[in-house]
């Protein structure tokens, strides 16, 4: 163990080093930014200490403001951290600064007193804003907006009677006029209007609790708890241990500021918790699928979005090929380096795609697998949309292409039937018609000479139709039809059979017998070939047809239009057709035709 | 010679009674489907069957089946398969329990009526009856793959040919414009090219003479 020690120590750190080095741009700059408002908070909070008037009988109470404003900085930092996409870590440095600003009252620095004055109320509303935008970050719902905007109003404005209407107030220098009457009325108003906000805010978190599952609840219920003892505790603890039980104000003051302090660590453990945390970054994942289709950005900018990690990457599985394209149709390799997770998305068992992550982004793998079951099936329509619109373009053509090849099927036999059959159809009529002339030959002869043009005008008849459809497919199918070619072959052809007839549908059938034919017929025209091998066999669900030849190669698949016939056949049965054929080493043309039967 | 035709086209099968009342056969029944062709041939118990392989209802190789059904079924009766296209296999097929008392020729045969009688009189003797197209499917098959046929004379295969389709040495001669003399000459220098054994009996040796062509 001693031994492994050391080179366990440096994998891990080149492993560190490693997922240091591949953390995306973006991230790294989050990182700075953080730590920038780190270095700052650490100022203001030391810049506090330096000018709080410590040594007094207050002490205690004053060191408060800068241990809390650590906590809070600390809390918020570690949120905004952990989960860049929810911004309750904002929120909750945003409250850091208000309870700051409340804090430079008790300085003596004329400015830091005068915001101090100002912000005096400002800890109570955005307490109120933390409690209502948990667990994204945002606001959700007009009553929570218009009760944190309330609670703001409520902390800004109606504060001001108390220093711009009181000669005697915290700030003499900012008095107006002297009104204690007008100041006394303001600060109820303060009171009953913040009451208020109060109330509202508790109503709606009420019914939050009350729609919330059960695992949520289990986050919600002991963060909401905590944040009614805050208030309370806030609110009536001058009055209760004050004046009923007789505390000094100090030890009041470190009763709130403790308190506070608890606020921002019981946020920062909810959104880390995550139970919660994940619906609200799940909400916006939910927000982009009922977006409209074209309004949608991609599903990887959702992704990013939802899961904070700017460098995903979505890909597409393609079962045909057995592997993975990005976005762009790229094919990529689904090596799992270090430093990038991937989360296979699966929809009724079967892989549509992947989703590729920064480990050291993603906490929790839960989340990146939960948000690829939520966009399971818009990442199969977007794959679909995808294989559709390119596969449309194909269709198409290919359609045309069948089309014409049936047009010029029909062509050919008409052609045949004119210049052949008809022809020799009239020459046959005129020499029966002779035959009743009398003339030199005999009767016998002459009778014998109609039967036998008759006989080869059937004959070619006969070849005719056999062309067109093969009496030995019709009768017995696939092998009676490819031996019966093979048999009448001018070149020695081995054919290797392993395929029953009747083992496909005769669809398949007639196809790989005109593959054959057409292949055949080639190979006796262009290849000069010496001997050929036809092979038909079943593998699973596939009909495996191949033939080869020794021949001079140099067939190209896009010269012949028997070829490119051939090609479109087998692509309307979603086969594949390949060719190879270099100068002097053969011809072999492999076709695969699902057979499912 | 009582027959039993099994053919479905209507003109067709009029045509045939025609033609064998003129050659001297008795049509006994005809059939328009395999399975009315295998009652008929039960009931009347016919020297030869004439059938076309393609028949209703599937129209795919109910002749043929019914064909091999009588053969096993019936040994006194001959059978006569009439196609539009022959094939090799099917011939295979049709000779492969026994042979004689069998023919498989296309349909257009019928028109060279002397012919067409003649070779129906063979096989209801118990003789065989080939086809040429296929017989010449053969002989190039042959003739691709096994060097001894490719090396006989063009007169030899011709007479190699013949004796395939079932002819005998008279026939052979009489198409040939040879003498019986010479095609004799020839056919047993065919077997000794062929390493086949020396048999006089015409039916045995078509059997002969098919199986050599037909080794794989």
């Amino acid at each position: 163990m001693t031994q492994t020690g050391p080179a366990a120590t440096a994998l891990l750190r080149n492993t560190l080093q490693r997922v240091r080095a591949e953390r995306s741009p973006l991230r790294r700059s989050l990182d700075r930014a953080l730590l920038t408002i780190l270095a700052t908070g650490l100022g203001f909070t030391l810049l506090l200490l330096a000018l709080l008037p410590l040594g007094g009988p207050e002490t205690f109470a004053l060191l408060l403001f800068p241990i809390n404003l650590i906590v809070y900085l600390c809390a918020g930092l570690l949120a905004w951290f952990h989960r860049p996409s929810n911004r309750m870590g904002a929120l909750i440095l945003l409250a850091g600064g208000a309870l700051f600003l409340s804090g430079a009252g008790n300085t003596e620095i004329p400015l830091f007193i005068l915001l101090g004055t100002v912000a005096a109320s400002l800890p109570l509303a955005v307490f109120i804003h933390l409690f209502l935008a948990f667990p994204s970050g945002t606001l959700t719902g007009r009553a929570a907006k218009m009760v944190v905007a309330t609670a703001y109003a409520t902390s800004i404005l109606l504060q001001l009677p108390s220093y711009l209407l009181l000669a005697n107030g915290a700030m003499p220098g900012l008095t107006i006029v002297h009104e204690p009457e007008l100041a006394v009325l303001g600060e109820h108003m303060q009171s009953a209007v913040g009451g208020a906000a109060l109330v509202a805010t508790a109503a709606i978190l009420l019914v939050r609790l009350r729609r919330a599952t059960r695992s949520e609840r289990r986050v919600l219920a002991p963060l909401y708890g905590y944040g009614v003892f805050a208030i309370v505790v806030i609110l009536f603890s001058t009055r209760f241990f004050g004046a009923m039980l007789g505390w000094d104000g100090i030890a009041v003051a470190v009763l709130q500021l403790s308190v506070l302090a608890g606020v921002p660590i019981a946020f920062a453990l909810a959104v880390l918790r995550g139970g919660v945390a994940r619906t609200g970054e799940l909400e916006e994942l939910g927000a982009w699928l009922g977006a409209a289709g074209d309004e949608k950005p991609a599903i990887a900018v959702a992704l990013a979005r939802t899961l904070g990690d700017p460098s995903i990457e979505v890909w597409f599985w393609m079962p045909g090929h057995g592997a993975y394209v990005d976005v762009q149709g790229v094919e990529v390799t689904a090596d799992v380096d270090a430093g990038r997770g991937l989360e296979v998305v699966e929809l009724d068992g079967r892989r549509i795609g992947a989703i590729s992550y920064d480990n050291a982004l993603m906490v929790e793998p839960e989340l990146a697998r939960t948000a690829g079951r939520v966009v399971a099936i818009a990442l199969d329509r977007e794959r679909l949309t995808a294989e559709l619109r390119s596969s449309r373009r194909d269709l198409q053509l290919s359609r045309e292409r069948l089309v014409e090849a049936a047009d010029a099927e029909r062509r050919r036999i008409a052609q045949d039937l004119h210049d052949g059959l008809q022809v020799q159809l009239v020459l046959l009529a005129l020499e029966a018609q002779q035959l009743g002339n009398g003339g030199g030959a005999s009767l016998d002869e002459r009778a014998t000479a109609l039967r036998m043009g008759i006989d080869a005008a059937a004959t070619e008849l006969r070849n005719l139709v056999h062309s067109v459809m093969p009496a030995a497919l019709v009768q017995r199918g696939l092998s009676a039809a490819a031996e019966d070619l093979v048999d009448r072959m001018p070149i020695p052809t081995v054919l290797e059979l392993d395929v029953a007839d009747g083992d496909c549908p005769p669809v398949v059938e007639s196809i790989a017998y005109f593959v054959v034919a057409e292949a055949l017929a080639n190979a006796v025209k262009y290849s000069q070939a010496r001997s050929i091998a036809v092979r038909l066999h079943r593998q699973a669900d596939d009909l495996h047809i191949e033939v080869l030849d020794d021949g001079i190669g140099g067939a190209r698949p896009s010269a012949g239009a028997g070829l490119r016939g051939m090609a479109e056949r087998i692509d309307v049965l979603g086969g594949s057709l390949a060719v190879a054929s270099e100068p002097g080493r053969g011809t072999r043309i492999k076709v695969e035709v699902p057979c499912g039967s | 010679m009582r027959v039993v035709i099994g053919e479905d086209e209507a003109l067709l099968r009029r045509g045939l009674e025609l033609v064998l009342g003129d050659g001297g056969f008795e049509v006994v029944a005809t059939a328009a489907d395999a399975v009315e062709l295998e009652r008929a041939v039960a009931e009347h118990r016919p020297r030869l069957v004439i059938t076309d392989i393609r028949m209703p209802p599937s129209f795919t190789d109910e002749g043929l089946v019914a064909a091999a059904r009588i053969r096993a079924g019936f040994p006194g009766t001959a059978v006569m398969v009439l196609s539009q296209h022959v094939q090799r296999r099917y011939a295979v097929e049709l000779l492969s329990d026994r042979a004689g008392g069998v023919g498989y020729l296309l349909k257009q045969r019928i028109a060279d009526v002397r012919t067409f009688v003649g070779d129906l009189r063979e096989v209801a003797t118990g003789g065989t009856a080939i086809d040429p197209d296929i017989v010449a499917v053969m002989l190039a098959r042959a003739r691709l793959a096994d060097s001894a046929v490719g090396a006989l004379t063009a007169r030899q295969q011709e007479v190699l040919a013949l004796m395939a389709e079932g002819r005998s040495n008279a026939s052979i001669a009489a198409r040939l414009f040879l003498t019986e003399k010479a095609v004799v000459q020839h056919t047993s220098r065919i077997y000794d090219a062929l390493a086949l054994p020396v048999d006089s009996d015409a039916h045995r040796r078509v059997l002969a003479v098919l199986q050599y062509l037909n080794a794989d």
